[in-house]
């Protein structure tokens, strides 16, 4: 059973989400300040994190930088503002999607599924890019000598891209393949992504070598 | 042609320019003043030459009568051999002394006397003795002293004014002689003409100096007026921070302090006017922004609730079922009205990306298809084969789309509805045509209003929120497209949406018609 952590300040409408939860077969446990949402997260270690991005204490971004340190863990963000700089900062902050409110059960079960959901199974064991190494079945990812840190959704992500070489990916195909997202949703969650693997990946990020930007279409895999 | 052209131009340029016209109205003025002047200078100074003239040749002639009294000194004795030789010496005499030299002279025996002698009457070389009419001859000897007449003569092709002087002489032996000046006014007439000539060059010259300088002046005194009226120009366009220079305490100083005053007040209401409708605005989206999170916990509840109904009392049942529906519906209100909102806020960021057309209306056609079959309505598609590129924001023209189906559906009374896709070389359009109620004119024009129903008394089907045309509107112009409706009653509507092909043009024609016939 996956354990989600709840970090939302408005009472009822938290307990209202632990019961949608709860009734749909998840394990969950709450903060209910910023300042809380981090000693939570230690204590109770899940596997994926609801984040309200309006908290008193400490703020959803803040509290997704401080995560993101030391840890991939999914991280949703609950937003009541589409105002769009909080949102796309949430997600450079190191969220990996979010959901605005009012939601339905439903659409937020299912986000949080597709973040849980284990990789497919590849061909290959071992991927490589350029100088990127990647291990599908221990989730390493090595630059030369170096591992480096990806989340589960960077890894998915590069990996999505890896597998095929030069192939174009348009957003709405990655936003498919990656987010699962079955229906129209913000390709600017592509974006976001896409900058964030390559300052981790690429030697200069302001000129990519291995997550190239196809104008007007996408992205691809580097050459070989 | 030309010529009549170039004088319409000035004649415009004479009437748009208040510089032109008071420069010409001054040089016109001043010229009218400067010929007057010449005039009378003219006529005074050849007065004066003349009066001039005049007065030394009755000085000369004066001293003639000595010279010439003197030559007959003691000739009275001598016979009238003696005298015929005077007479011979007396014209040679009288044309050199003085300081005139245009003089002409006539020494003739009085035509009165008998001259049994036959003496002599000498003339200088060319002098035209016609002149010296009858008349004058009688006047002379008749009277005492000097006469005067004015004549013309013939002096180097030219008729010159003179000045005819005559007196009576009695010589020794009592013959009577009169004597006849002619002083010509050629240098004076020559003086005239180069006085009236240099004059008449002053006069242009001076003419030239006024119109510059009045250039100058108007200039000056215009620039304070234009510049009002650039201020205004850019004030109008809405630079609401343009002001003038306040230069000095005269009338132009007045203008442009009135004119900042007027600035300042009118940037005053229009910021305190715009501050209102922010405000309002911002109230709007608060508001909306404050209202989903309860919603969310109300949606969330309704939600189980109906999950979990079966097993609860009739009355509960229904009463979730009912909680369950108007909670989407206030989900849907609460969407628009934040869309909208932040369309006024101008916080609208579009994602611009080549999508085929005819791939959209596919997915709005798939998706509206239930609708239409729960309402019988059959829905006719018209899309051209091969793709319809174009820059789209996807989500908004599918957003679009959805709302002039629906509405077609709605109101296109159980009647076909048709969907066209076209395309040219710049734009791409959609329209949806249905065969329905269709609108009057006053309807027509409140059609994009918001929260504005077509027949208020008409019963409500889909739960509109009343904001989705104006949403559509804004939607389309974000594309720089448009949003265009034509409609008869009872006839039906057509709503068609042109967008051009790349996000950055804007002259462009739809390729599809607006009417409702077409359907």
């Amino acid at each position: 059973m996956f354990k989600i952590l709840i970090v939302e300040d408005d009472d009822a409408l938290r307990e209202q989400l632990e019961i949608g939860l709860m009734a749909s077969g998840f394990e969950v446990c709450h903060a209910s300040t910023g300042t809380e949402a981090v000693p939570a997260f230690e204590k109770n270690k899940p596997d994926l994190i609801l984040l309200d991005l309006m908290l008193p204490g400490k703020n959803g971004i803040e509290i997704c930088t401080e995560i993101r340190k030391n840890s991939g863990v999914p991280i949703i963000m609950l937003t009541a503002r589409t105002d769009d700089t909080d949102m796309i900062r949430g997600l450079e902050a190191g969220a990996d999607d979010y959901v605005t409110k009012p939601y339905k059960i439903e659409v937020l079960v299912s986000r949080i599924k597709a973040r849980l959901r284990p990789l497919k199974e590849v061909l290959h064991p071992i991927i490589k890019i350029g100088s990127i190494e990647m291990d599908t079945l221990s989730h390493e990812v090595r630059k030369g000598d170096k591992k480096i840190a990806l989340t589960p959704l960077e890894f998915k992500l590069l990996l999505t891209l890896a597998s095929h070489p030069n192939e174009v990916f348009s957003r709405e195909m990655l936003l498919e393949q990656v987010w699962e997202y079955t229906y129209k949703a913000d390709t600017r969650l592509v974006n976001v992504h896409v900058q964030r693997l390559r300052s981790k990946i690429e030697d200069d990020q302001e000129d990519p070598k291995l997550v190239l930007t196809v104008r007007g279409w996408g992205y691809k895999a580097g050459p070989e | 042609m030309i010529f009549s052209r170039i004088t319409k131009a000035a004649l415009d340029q004479f009437r748009s320019s208040l510089q032109i016209r008071a420069v010409v109205y001054t040089v016109a003025l001043s010229g009218t003043a400067l010929i007057v002047l010449g005039g009378v200078l003219s006529v005074s100074i050849g007065n004066g030459l003349f009066s001039r003239k005049t007065e030394q040749a009755v000085i000369e002639s004066n001293r003639a009568k000595f010279t010439v009294s003197r030559l007959f000194e003691g000739v009275s004795s001598q016979g009238s051999w003696r005298l015929e030789q005077v007479l011979d010496e007396v014209v040679q005499e009288l044309e050199s002394i003085g300081v005139s030299q245009t003089r002409q002279v006539a020494f003739l025996h009085s035509a009165t006397q008998p001259n049994p002698k036959n003496l002599s009457s000498p003339t200088s070389a060319g002098i035209d003795l016609t002149l010296i009419t009858p008349d004058f001859r009688k006047l002379v000897t008749s009277s005492v002293g000097l006469q005067t007449r004015t004549v013309q003569v013939i002096r180097g092709g030219e008729s010159t004014p003179a000045v005819l002087i005559g007196q009576k002489f009695t010589l020794p032996g009592g013959h009577n002689y009169e004597l006849y000046l002619v002083y010509d006014m050629y240098n004076e007439q020559q003086s005239l003409l180069f006085v009236q000539r240099t004059l008449v060059l002053g006069g242009f010259i001076t003419l030239m100096i006024i119109g510059f300088f009045s250039y100058l002046v108007t200039r000056w005194l215009v620039r304070p007026v234009q510049e009002a009226a650039d201020a205004s120009e850019v004030l109008a366009s809405g630079d609401l921070d343009r002001r003038l220079a306040v230069r000095g305490t005269d009338v132009a100083a007045v203008l442009a302090t009135s004119f900042n005053h007027m600035a300042d007040s009118l940037q005053e209401k229009i910021t305190a006017m715009d501050e209102l409708s922010k405000m309002q605005q911002r109230f709007v989206s608060d508001v909306s922004h404050e209202l989903r999170t309860p919603l969310t916990t109300m949606k969330l509840a309704a939600d189980y609730l109906y999950d979990n109904k079966e097993g609860l009392p009739e009355f509960s049942k229904r009463s979730i079922v009912n909680l369950h529906g108007q909670m989407d519906r206030f989900d849907l209100l609460l969407a628009d009205l934040l869309e909208i909102s932040r369309y006024d806020a101008e916080g609208v960021e579009p994602v611009f990306e080549v999508h085929d057309l005819n791939g959209i209306v596919g997915v709005c056609l798939a998706a509206i298809q239930p609708f239409a079959d729960s309402k019988n309505v059959y829905l006719e598609a018209d899309i051209p084969s091969g793709a319809v590129q174009c820059e789209v924001d996807s989500r908004r023209i599918e957003r679009i789309l959805n709302n002039l189906m629906t509405n077609a559906i709605e109101h296109g009374e159980g009647k076909p509805v048709v969907i066209r896709v076209a395309q040219n070389d710049k734009a791409v359009a959609v329209s949806v045509t249905d065969n329905g109620i269709g609108m009057n004119q006053q309807e027509l024009v409140q059609v994009f209003d918001r929260f504005w129903r077509a027949d208020p008394s008409r019963k409500r089907t889909t739960g509109g929120t009343g904001l989705g045309l104006a949403i559509s509107l804004e939607d389309a112009q974000l594309h720089l497209g448009q949003l265009e409706v034509t409609a008869e009653p009872g006839k039906g509507a057509c709503f068609r949406l042109t967008i051009p092909k790349r996000h950055d043009v804007t002259n462009f024609e739809s390729p599809l018609p607006l009417s409702v016939h077409s359907a």
